[in-house]
Parts: structure tokens; C-alpha cells; sequence
């Protein structure tokens, strides 16, 4: 159930930051609605990637690599 | 609670002392309030607890020192040896957001948490302490963070901004997420207990239904206050190792 709630709040968040960067950009620029549509899809693709990451267990690190690398070093005494 | 029939009235805040500063409202409200008495609650249970400092500990000093090591093992177990400087912060955090929300398990009391006002702040203090430390400890290698290992560079323009956009996502889903489940399930526990005296006799269903649910906001208020923490741990992780 943590899990769910984990991978659903990622996407809305993800989709939520990405459209208010580009309302932000379009206020600024004045390109209503061009950067609003482009940043809501990013978002979406950056939302898609934070739950592939989360389900994949690579955590939440932005880079592919998996954590186990470090982990591994790490409980080393 | 016959004068407040509106599930979503236990989550108004009521000014207690007015303070303004200079235009600014700093009123010391419900919210604080019990933002004090948490706080008090767990210097308490700290202080008081390994006061004896017993070598066999008594029940609150073993729940003091449970407490201790289940973030500690938590922090070593992300982190690593490097994480031990965050430790004052990590341990702070866990405790404030499981007080928050279990002195909201209490009845006629107020759930500070459930406001994304609150949960917001601590993930932004987290986001941009993190960030800190991550350009702190690697300068200008913490950019390269945005552009994943063994990526065609004519990809770049399209997965920078994506790279950057999760990353930006992070306080915003660290904070919905506690703030939605505190709400969702105080506003639950609220609509279940307007059904109970309507019904009558039929009321004890609803009952039955409210004892199901009150456990489960109970294991809730901990599960939450735990995935705030351990992400906390993975975004340390992220800033001090940079892999």
C-alpha cells in the first residue's frame, strides 16, 4: 500500500511541477500555451520515469545506475 | 462534536494568540500549538526516559533507545558511514512527523501535518539542505547528475529537462504524499462518525467500521512518518555519493 501511494503521489507531483514550470516560462516569455503543453508532457515522461526507477528499485537518483554498487561499498567495513 | 457536522472543519486553523510582525502574520495558532506540544512530548520522552541511564533499561528508556537505533540502523543502512552527521536531523524529522500525526490520532486534537503548509516546509528544507551538501561536497560534478551515463548527447536536450523536472518533483511528492494521507484519513474517520448517530441502531456498523479504520490510521500515521524519513535517507544518499 506504500508502494501505491508512493507511485501515484510520484506521477501527480512529476506531471504538477512540469506544467508550473511551463506556466512559469510562458508568463515570462509570453508563449501561452506553447512551453505549458511541452513542460506538462516532460512531466509526464519525468513522472513515467520516477515510478520506472521507483518500481525498478534504482531509488530515487536521478542517473541510471543502480544503488547496489555503492550499498555493496558501503557495508564494507 | 454536534457544532461541527463539515468533515473538513477539525482541519481549520484557529488563531490562539495574534501576533503580527510587521505586517507579517505570525499568530500563534492551533497548528503551532500542537507543533509545542510535540516537541515537547518528544524532549520529554528523550530527557526523562535515560535519565537512570540503566543498564537494563526500563520500558521508556527501551522505547527511547528502540527509537534511537531504528533510525540510526535506517540512516546506516541508505547512507552509510558518511551519513552520520545527519543523524541529529534525520532522527528530529521522524520524531516530529510521528508525534504529528499520532497526538492527531487523539480525539478533539489537531493534526499539524495535515496541512500541506507544514509537510511542504520540511520537504523543501530537506530538498535544498540536500542540494547544498550535494554541490558542497562535488562542485560542478553534481550537474552532471541531470545527464545519465551513456546517453547519446543528441538525446540530451530532451532528457535534461525530464532528469530535471524528476528532480524537482521531489519535495512536491514527498510533501503531497504525507499531507493527502492525513488528510484523506482524518476526513474519513470524520465522514464514517457523522454516519453513527443518524442510523440509530443501525449505527453500529458504522462503529465497527470506525475501530477498523481508527487501526488503520494508527499504522498509517507511522508508515508515513517512516517513508518521509527513509526518503530523507535516499536523498542524503543521493548528495553524498552522486553516483
Amino acid at each position: 500500500m506504500g508502494l501505491a501511494y508512493r507511485i501515484a503521489t510520484e506521477l501527480v507531483a512529476a506531471v504538477g511541477v512540469g506544467g508550473l514550470i511551463g506556466y512559469g516560462i510562458d508568463r515570462w516569455l509570453e508563449t501561452r500555451p506553447w512551453c505549458m503543453i511541452v513542460f506538462t508532457l516532460l512531466g509526464f515522461a519525468a513522472g513515467m520515469l520516477n515510478i520506472f526507477r521507483i518500481t525498478r528499485g534504482y531509488g530515487y537518483a536521478a542517473g541510471y545506475r543502480a544503488q547496489d554498487e555503492t550499498k555493496s561499498g558501503d557495508n564494507a567495513p | 462534536m454536534a457544532e461541527a457536522h463539515n468533515p473538513l472543519a477539525q482541519f481549520e486553523i484557529k488563531t490562539l494568540i495574534p501576533i503580527h510582525i510587521g505586517g507579517v502574520d505570525a499568530s500563534f495558532t492551533n497548528s503551532a500549538a500542537f507543533m509545542v506540544a510535540s516537541v515537547v512530548c518528544v524532549s520529554a520522552l528523550m530527557i526523562l526516559s535515560v535519565r537512570s541511564r540503566a543498564l537494563v533499561p526500563g520500558r521508556w528508556q527501551l522505547l527511547a533507545e528502540l527509537a534511537y537505533s531504528f533510525i540510526a540502523k535506517m540512516l546506516t543502512d541508505t547512507v552509510g558511514k558518511e551519513g552520520r552527521p545527519y543523524f541529529p536531523l534525520v532522527f528530529s524529522i521522524f520524531m516530529f512527523v510521528l508525534f504529528g500525526n499520532m497526538l492527531g490520532m487523539l480525539p478533539y486534537t489537531f493534526t499539524y501535518t495535515s496541512h500541506l503548509a507544514v509537510t511542504f516546509a520540511m520537504a523543501a528544507f530537506v530538498f535544498v539542505l540536500v542540494t547544498v551538501v550535494a554541490i558542497a561536497k562535488h562542485g560542478m560534478k553534481f550537474f552532471s547528475f541531470f545527464l545519465p551515463h551513456g546517453v547519446p548527447i543528441a538525446m540530451a536536450p530532451l532528457l535534461i529537462p525530464i532528469e530535471i523536472i524528476s528532480y524537482l518533483s521531489r519535495p512536491v511528492s514527498l510533501s503531497v504524499r504525507l499531507f493527502a494521507n492525513m488528510m484523506a484519513g482524518h476526513t474519513l474517520l470524520k465522514v464514517l462518525g457523522g454516519f453513527v448517530l443518524p442510523l440509530g441502531i443501525f449505527g453500529v456498523v458504522p462503529v465497527l467500521g470506525l475501530v477498523a479504520v481508527s487501526g488503520l490510521e494508527l499504522l498509517i500515521a507511522f508508515l508515513q512518518a517512516y517513508i518521509f524519513t527513509i526518503l530523507t535517507c535516499i536523498y542524503i544518499n543521493d548528495a553524498v555519493h552522486l553516483h
